[in-house]
């Protein structure tokens, strides 16, 4: 049973190193491939020949499979100075791209002595170098590459266990790679007889990613740029604030919000006005509207709610209407018709018409001011168009002659000689055109005031008002009053005269009160 | 009187130089003497036959020198004695005055490590010039081209290999 367990266990121990040993020869193998195509890149010259260590070269040259022979066909020579000649053993591989790799391994070297290699096929020389093997090392990477984080931002340390090769690990120098994981962006970093570097100017709580090779340092040594090694990932710390950005960040903040403050401070009145714009009073325009009415305006107006309508010109004005400029006087007849007797009035409208009279009163400085009361009167109590939605843009003013009764033709016209007249419409409805204009006219004796309240009509033509009537339209918009003659249903009376037009300026006197009523 | 009897006393024991960027000068100034002479037509007229030392460096050979450094360091010293008695010889016979200038600091060079070698205190390296060839395997070289190969292969191999792994130098690095 104990011969039976020993032949186990030798037979298991052989085992072992079987596969340990195919390992190793299937690692070398891969290492050695590495190496060839390593080579086949950096050295023109043929055989391409390195030192792994400090005892060995490997040297081999590459066919085409259709020159290439067997392995038996290559004679590889080499010599030491002021040594005989020594021949190594040519083994073949296949290569890539259907070519032959024939190579030789020479286990006991000489270095710091010229070294002459000749290659023979079939007797012939096919390749010949010479060469210092201490001056062709292709090491292995460097292993157990770790990374680390540092105390500090922006730093990582790397270090590395150099390849193990006595005599040669004070010459060796590397190179690190460190690139910012998933993108091209990295650099690389030189160190020289140490096996651990720290990188500096990093971005903080960023991946990098490490590789590291090595080469011997060309003094005593030299070779070739070793292979990379596998990559190795870590992250740098997160970044805190520098607090010089931070103390730069807020004084900037303070003088952007101090400037901002000044303009806002200094266009305060505008931007409420955008924001917040004043609801406009229309106390200005109403005056003792609200002081002394209490904001009733029917008080104010001193109408009642029927004969609102009566007035809907000025109940629809922008504008306080202007004064008209008397440009003459002319004794005029005072009308026969008196005022109507107060039994037609409405019963409730008493009160009202009381304080029309009061506000009359104030205009009765003149003969003429007190005939146009009269006129004023007269017309409260006409029926007027029941309309509510007339608005009053022009005031129109007619002039007429003195005598209307016959078919006198009228002279020149001029606005001095003539009077005003108000034209008062009877049975006249109002259209419901917002844009029209329809006329509260009456025509009756002389002497009228003839005034139009500003009410357009399409088509409108002026009814004829009688003989010697001659309209003009007096367009007030607040800055000045433009006059244009009107057409009148009797050309030829038109056209004997000459209408002379005046710019009126809309001026309120000062010493004048408002005219409570539209015209 | 009191710097007589200082004078008379024990000289102080020689600090030894384990720093290896000295003799890596003085490999990197040989190289330029090499260089330099490239452009030298007919090696600068130097005539004559050198005797040089061997510099090929067999590791499984070296080390079982190793046992016994001074051996090593034996075969150094002899050396550069060589080396330092060609490089004089054919700085006499030189006729371009930058060639002699350089071949004359790589002399220099050769009297400064012996001093290095000195200060390893390595067994049987003398303070005095150890005779030429004494033991040591030489040869023969006949242009000042082989001869400054010859100079450059010996810094860079033995001597290196001795300075490296003296015992007083791997007694005080880390």
């Amino acid at each position: 049973e104990k011969k039976m367990t020993n032949d186990h266990l030798k037979k298991l121990l052989v085992y072992c190193m079987l596969c340990c040993t195919q390992k190793i020869i299937v690692q070398g193998a891969q290492t050695f491939q590495t190496k060839v195509a390593l080579l086949r890149h950096v050295e023109p010259n043929n055989p391409k020949c390195f030192a792994e260590g400090i005892r060995d070269l490997t040297c081999f040259w590459e066919e085409d499979e259709e020159r290439a022979g067997s392995a038996k066909q290559y004679s590889f020579i080499y010599t030491y100075q002021n040594e005989n000649s020594s021949e190594c053993n040519v083994t073949a591989l296949p290569a890539a791209g259907g070519r032959i790799l024939y190579f030789c391994r020479l286990s006991q070297t000489q270095l710091f002595v010229p070294l002459d290699i000749q290659v023979f096929r079939d007797g012939l020389l096919i390749h010949n170098r010479r060469l210092h093997i201490e001056l062709f090392f292709l090491l292995d990477p460097p292993v157990n590459l770790t990374v680390k984080r540092t105390e500090k931002q922006g730093q990582l340390k790397a270090s590395w266990m150099p390849p193990p090769l006595k005599y040669l690990d004070d010459s060796m120098m590397y190179e690190v790679s460190y690139v910012i994981a998933g993108t091209q962006m990295g650099q690389v970093e030189e160190v020289r007889a140490s096996s651990e570097v720290i990188l500096l100017g990093l971005q903080p709580g960023a991946k990098y990613s490490v590789r590291i090779r090595v080469k011997l340092d060309g003094v005593s040594y030299n070779g070739y740029w070793s292979a990379w090694t596998d990559p190795v990932l870590m992250a740098t710390l997160p970044g805190d604030l520098d607090p010089l950005i931070v103390s730069l960040t807020l004084i900037i903040s303070l003088i952007l919000t101090l400037l901002s403050l000044t303009v806002l401070l200094s266009h305060r009145r505008f931007l409420l006005n955008k924001i917040w714009p004043v609801i406009p009073n229309p106390e200005s325009k109403f005056q003792g509207l609200f002081t002394v009415y209490g904001g009733d305006f029917e008080e104010w107006l001193g109408y009642s709610a029927g004969g609102l309508c009566l007035r809907p010109a000025y109940f629809y004005s922008e504008e306080l209407p202007a004064p008209l400029e008397v440009l003459s006087e002319v004794s005029l007849d005072l009308p026969s018709s008196p005022l109507p007797p107060k039994a037609k009035q409405a019963p409730g409208e008493d009160e009202k018409l009381k304080r029309i009279d009061s506000l009359m009163e104030r205009w009765r400085e003149t003969p003429h001011e007190h005939w146009l009361m009269d006129q004023l009167r007269v017309l409260h109590q006409l029926p007027g168009p029941q309309c509510s939605q007339l608005e009053s843009q022009d005031a129109y003013v007619t002039l007429n002659a003195q005598n209307h009764s016959g078919e006198e033709p009228l002279d020149d016209i001029l606005e001095e000689t003539l009077p005003l007249q108000a034209l008062f419409a009877s049975g006249r409805t109002c259209s419901e055109s917002h844009s029209d204009l329809g006329s509260l006219q009456q025509s009756s004796g002389s002497g009228r005031l003839s005034t139009q309240s500003s009410f357009e009509y399409p088509n409108h033509t002026w009814p004829p008002k009688g003989p010697g009537y001659t309209y003009m339209a007096v367009a007030d918009s607040g800055v000045s009053m433009d006059y244009s003659p009107m057409s009148s249903s009797r050309i030829d009376y038109m056209g004997k005269g000459v209408i002379y037009t005046n710019e009126y300026r809309n001026e309120i006197p000062a010493h004048r009160q408002p005219i409570p009523f539209a015209f | 009187m009191v710097l007589q009897w200082a004078g008379q006393g024990i000289p102080s024991p020689v600090r030894p130089i384990c720093d290896l960027r000295v003799l890596d000068h003085f490999i990197m100034e040989a190289r330029d003497t090499e260089t330099a002479l490239r452009g030298c037509k007919a090696g600068c007229g130097v005539t004559g036959t050198f005797v040089v030392p061997l510099t090929n460096v067999d590791f499984l050979v070296w080390e079982t020198k190793d046992v016994s450094t001074c051996l090593q360091a034996v075969e150094v010293q002899s050396g550069l004695s060589l080396l330092g008695q060609a490089l004089g010889a054919v700085g006499e016979s030189l006729s371009n005055a930058v060639m002699q200038s350089l071949i004359t600091n790589n002399k220099s060079n050769i009297r400064s490590l012996g001093q290095v070698l000195h200060s390893l205190h390595i067994k049987g390296v003398s303070i005095h010039a150890a005779p030429a060839g004494g033991g040591t395997a030489t040869r023969k070289v006949s242009s000042l081209s082989e001869l400054l190969s010859v100079h450059i292969n010996f810094l860079r191999g033995k001597v290196r290999l001795l300075l490296k792994n003296a015992p007083v130098c791997q007694q005080s690095s880390p």
